[in-house]
């Protein structure tokens, strides 16, 4: 049995190394052999250096563990449940149910598909409907006026007059006629020129050497106004017929050229 | 001692009567830089996160064997993690020399044993501000022996310095590293 060897200063400078864990060969064993005998100052100089050594370690960067490393060690003393497998048929079914969902959204797609076309469709219906509807309005109109131009031009003792152009509008002519019983009365202008937007034509008669408004027309593409009056004075009172150009909305007297007049 | 280190004994003496709250609460506080030194000797976090979990197994089965009187409950946890991490560099470093062997006896070349290490220390994060204070022959020395585990022989064979210039150096840097930590 050998010796211990005594406390010395040689000894003491191991003890870094020894704490260190970087002691080997005959050193270690003199130092191992030393504190077999039960050196206390060494003891406590090793743990003042292992607690050195533990600074080391904050030299280094702390990191998280992940999730699956805290759940695992959790779970070993039953603190936190484990992190579960993933059963086999679970990818299976993921997938069983993906293709489910695709194909789902895939119908999806196409009854949408179908639902914008029919939209459209139903739009398209309605737009026809909409212009049959006008076209419809528009045709009992012209019916009406027919009717009601008819009940005039067939009235029996309906007198007719005839307007000649004037000036600038030799081309022109008009006719109006008059029920005497109702004493409605209808109006017609031909070949007369557009006006300017802020211009109409409008239609007098003289009745007692005044005139006074029938109303006022503006004329289509081809020079051609109608005009339905209600109401006009007696046949037998009116004198003459005559057109004007006045300003939009018309008159109360005439101020513009005459461009129709009857004889 | 500080209020840290207080809360550190009392979870540890719970751990030691199997309580797994104050088990979890030790995991939080301490498992980051536990981890984190790992990382740095192994080099490999998938690695040193299983190792993590080896060390707090280790501490949950033998909490009992801790001994106040030696180390703060702190420097016991870094310590275990970096003897198992030593453990398994040196496993890593054994299984090495025999694929070596097998690739030298086919023929092949192969790297100068421990160069890509020594290389990623040369990356390595940053060192502590008291290591910053040694020379950087004595903070090598000190590193190769706490972050990869090496004996004065070995380090000097690593450094192809003289067995006795790795002695000085580790013995004047640990001296320094005190004189910085205590200042």
């Amino acid at each position: 049995m050998s010796m211990a060897t005594p406390h010395s200063t040689r000894i003491e400078e191991l003890l870094p190394a020894y704490a260190l864990g970087a002691l080997d060969g005959d050193d270690l064993r003199e130092l191992e052999e030393h504190l077999a005998g039960g050196c206390v100052e060494c003891r406590r100089q090793i743990g003042l250096w292992q607690r050195d050594l533990e600074t080391l370690a904050d030299s280094v960067q702390p990191l998280v563990p992940s999730e699956i490393t805290r759940a695992r060690v959790l779970h070993l003393v039953g603190a936190a449940p484990a992190v579960r497998r993933v059963p086999r048929w679970l990818p299976f079914a993921a997938a069983a149910l993906l293709l489910l969902g695709v194909w789902g959204i895939a119908g999806q797609l196409r009854l949408r598909g179908e639902v914008r076309s029919l939209v459209a469709e139903r739009e398209r219906l309605e737009r026809q409907v909409a212009a049959l509807d006008r076209e419809v309005d528009q045709a009992r109109s012209e019916a009406r006026r027919a009717a009601e131009a008819l009940q005039v031009l067939a009235a029996p003792g309906v007198q007719s007059v005839v307007l000649a152009g004037l000036g600038p509008t030799p081309g022109a002519a008009g006719h109006t006629y008059v029920n005497p019983q109702t004493r409605d009365a209808l109006f017609y202008a031909f070949n007369l020129p557009a006006l300017e937007r802020e211009k109409t034509y409008q239609l007098w008669f003289i009745a007692g050497g005044k005139p006074v408004s029938a109303g006022t027309f503006d004329v289509d593409p081809r020079g051609t106004g109608s005009l339905r009056v209600a109401q006009v004075a007696d046949i037998k009172d009116i004198q003459a017929w005559a057109v004007t150009v006045e300003p939009q909305g018309g008159v109360p007297q005439p101020t513009g050229a005459m461009v129709l007049k009857s004889s | 001692m500080d209020p840290r280190e207080a809360e550190d004994l009392q979870l540890m003496s719970r751990v030691a009567a199997r309580d797994g709250v104050a088990f979890t609460r030790l995991f939080e506080v301490h498992a980051p830089l536990a981890l984190g030194l790992l990382n740095r000797i192994l080099g490999k976090r998938s690695e040193a996160e299983e190792v993590l979990q080896e060390v707090f197994l280790q501490i949950w089965m033998q909490g009992d064997r801790y001994d106040a009187d030696r180390s703060s409950p702190r420097g016991w946890i870094l310590m275990l993690a970096r003897s198992r991490a030593l453990d398994r560099i040196r496993r890593r470093e054994s299984a090495r020399r025999r694929e070596e062997a097998a690739g030298e006896a086919a023929g092949n070349s192969v790297p100068p044993l421990g160069t890509e290490r020594l290389e990623s220390f040369e990356r390595s994060r940053e060192v502590s501000s008291a290591l910053g204070l040694l020379s950087p022959d004595q903070r090598r020395c000190i590193e190769l022996a706490f972050f990869e585990g090496l004996t004065h022989t070995q380090i000097a064979e690593r450094l192809a310095a003289p067995l006795g210039t790795v002695k000085s150096r580790i013995l004047l840097g640990m001296n320094k590293l005190r004189q910085a930590l205590s200042a």
